[in-house]
């Protein structure tokens, strides 16, 4: 019996010919990525582990995303003590404010994360690193001090479930889309809950790396331990600059076992949206045109990238953000907003209306820059959208792709980008 | 073999309700954590201490438990803290259940544990049968027997520990 991608990324981090669903195997890690306010404690737990030095220290990957800049005293004393700890161990990637960036961007734009390796990280969206045919996985702070220790991490085989996506996109539909889409007929940590998913078929062979990203990123919010693309020409061009290290061209094998196949047609697919509360109760935005909004908000691991803004820029070129709707684009990483900057996108956004941000997970984790007050009701390109996510208990979250942010930011109610004249 | 009371939870209990916004970015501390514990979970939680005051041994839960993709251990402190000593569900989301081997707090899949139970009910776990017990209502349920790696590293007394030993002897990680 042959093995999925997952399985065999398993199996030889392992050292094993073989791994069965199930099994419960340690696996070397290629990187071990932490965050801010997670980061120090990371190191704390190393420590006590009896160790003075990091398994590697360039596989140590340290950013600084959900606290930058700091907002209060309270973070910035938090940001002090973690630059500390990172000096103190040395650590050659450090991703600190001003070479910053939202974790897992930095993680896979950098080229830390490479096909047929298993990448771990301390905040949920790690999954985000399976667009580039690795296994990535969130995993607390004690499984990051171990492998920060040993180079190593336990796993139980996961049963993959295969999406295989045919057809082509129609216009302004974003792999935004298909993550909610699927997330309405799987559910909510519902029925996928300790999967691996991979994703297959040409409409994923023709997705950018921007919307693999986003695909693989929204898994963790299905309950799946890890979402994976198998690496083409596509990862292949994208890794070419960035990819530290060897990799290879791993794939499933044709007599691979899955726990289900689904297959869908994206030709059937428009913009889709999440209603207020619930991740999984999903319309197309048909369903919800004139529904009024005052917040704009693009950005986050999900949906931050050059591509995302590229689209909005288009969108919005030459027009104006609705006179009761601020919007707020804050870049996935330094590196990103750069690009951005150089293609022209940041100049037409502001003109249009756009407030932009320096890089970081910004209202996502409801911390910092452009929380939600009482009343505020959201139009987010992030993931998730329970009550009191972005702030306030008492503002209303609507999740949905960056076009359909875009063109309802042009008209002040939610709009199907598909309706306008571009 | 634990004994003691339940609270039974609904479906869908959060780990952002378990462990609510404000107090993602404190120590990872059980004292500290279980102070606020449940606090966005149940009115009657969101007072200082209140959860733990309740003095539960043990949670019923159905599916999902500590879901919504928080990956924070204060989840499992905190439960911890507040004297939470196993937590029977009918499914768990996997960066807590993770935490929670981690930590050697059992989590443990139980078919229907959730209609057995009603919170006060006094119950028995004996973690080496995985039988629990419902003592008040003269009923019993076999539970998923913990995997051998997750029985060693919970009377290791945790992850930490368990692989802090090994390191201490130069034995391999394998």
């Amino acid at each position: 019996m042959g093995m999925t991608i997952t399985e065999k990324i398993m199996a030889r981090n392992s050292g094993r010919d073989h791994v069965v669903p199930g099994e419960l195997v340690w696996t070397d890690v290629h990187t071990v990525m932490t965050m801010d306010y997670l980061g120090k404690t990371c190191f704390d737990k190393f420590r006590s582990l009896g160790k003075t030095e990091v398994f590697n220290k360039d596989r140590v990957i340290c950013v600084s995303d959900h606290l930058v800049p700091p907002p209060n005293q309270k973070f910035a004393t938090m940001l002090n003590e973690w630059r500390e700890v990172v000096k103190q161990h040395d650590i050659t990637n450090f991703y600190d404010l001003g070479r910053q960036g939202i974790a897992h961007q930095i993680m896979v734009e950098q080229g830390h994360v490479l096909p047929g390796t298993i990448s771990i990280g301390t905040d949920s969206h790690a999954n985000t690193y399976g667009a580039v045919g690795a296994v990535g996985n969130a995993i607390g702070v004690t499984d990051a001090a171990v492998a920060m220790a040993t180079g190593k991490a336990w796993f139980r085989i996961p049963k993959t479930v295969k999406f295989h996506v045919t057809g082509k996109w129609q216009p302004w539909v974003m792999a935004k889309d298909l993550s909610l889409h699927i997330m309405g007929m799987m559910h909510w940590n519902g029925h996928l809950l300790y999967k691996s998913i991979e994703f297959t078929g040409p409409a994923i062979e023709s997705l950018s790396m921007a919307g693999r990203m986003t695909l693989c990123n929204m898994t963790v919010d299905l309950g799946a331990k890890n979402g994976i693309i198998a690496p083409d020409a596509i990862t292949q061009r994208y890794l070419k600059d960035r990819a530290i290290g060897d990799w290879d061209m791993i794939a499933s094998d044709a007599d691979a076992e899955y726990d289900q196949v689904y297959t869908i047609d994206i030709s059937d697919l428009g913009p889709t949206v999440a209603m207020p509360g619930k991740l999984d109760d999903t319309v197309p935005v048909e369903k919800l045109i004139g529904t009024k909004f005052n917040k704009a908000f693009v950005g986050t691991c999900t949906n931050g990238r050059l591509e995302d803004i590229a689209t909005i820029a288009k969108i919005l070129k030459g027009k104006q953000v609705h006179r009761d709707v601020n919007m707020i684009l804050v870049p996935a990483s330094q590196t990103v907003y750069l690009q951005a900057l150089r293609e022209g996108h940041i100049e037409t956004l502001i003109e249009a209306g756009v407030a932009v941000d320096t890089p970081s997970c910004a209202a996502c984790a409801g911390i910092h820059t452009g929380v939600a007050g009482d009343g505020d009701i959201v139009l987010s390109a992030g993931n998730r959208n329970m009550t009191g996510r972005m702030g306030s208990k008492k503002a209303e979250i609507y999740l949905t792709s960056p076009s359909v942010v875009a063109a309802s930011a042009l008209t002040g109610v939610i709009t199907d980008p598909r309706t306008l004249s571009i | 073999m634990i004994k003691g009371k339940c609270w039974v939870a609904d479906d869908y209990v959060m780990a952002y309700d378990i462990i609510i916004q404000e107090y993602w970015t404190s120590a990872i501390d059980p004292a500290e954590n279980s102070k606020w514990v449940m606090a966005g979970v149940k009115e009657e939680f969101n007072k200082e201490n209140a959860f733990k005051d309740a003095g539960f041994t043990f949670i019923v839960a159905a599916h999902n438990f500590a879901g919504g993709g928080k990956s924070i251990e204060h989840v499992i402190t905190g439960l911890m803290g507040a004297g939470v000593q196993a937590v029977f569900a009918t499914s768990f989301a996997r960066l807590q259940f993770r935490n929670a081997i981690n930590y050697g707090l059992p989590f443990v899949t139980c078919d229907d544990i959730d209609k057995g139970c009603e919170t006060g009910d006094e119950l028995e776990y004996n973690p080496e049968t995985g039988i629990i017990t419902n003592i008040s209502k003269g009923a019993s349920f076999q539970s998923v027997p913990a995997a051998p790696f997750v029985a060693e590293v919970g009377s290791a007394g945790g992850l930490m520990n368990y692989v802090r030993e090994k390191i201490a002897k130069g034995e391999p990680i394998e």
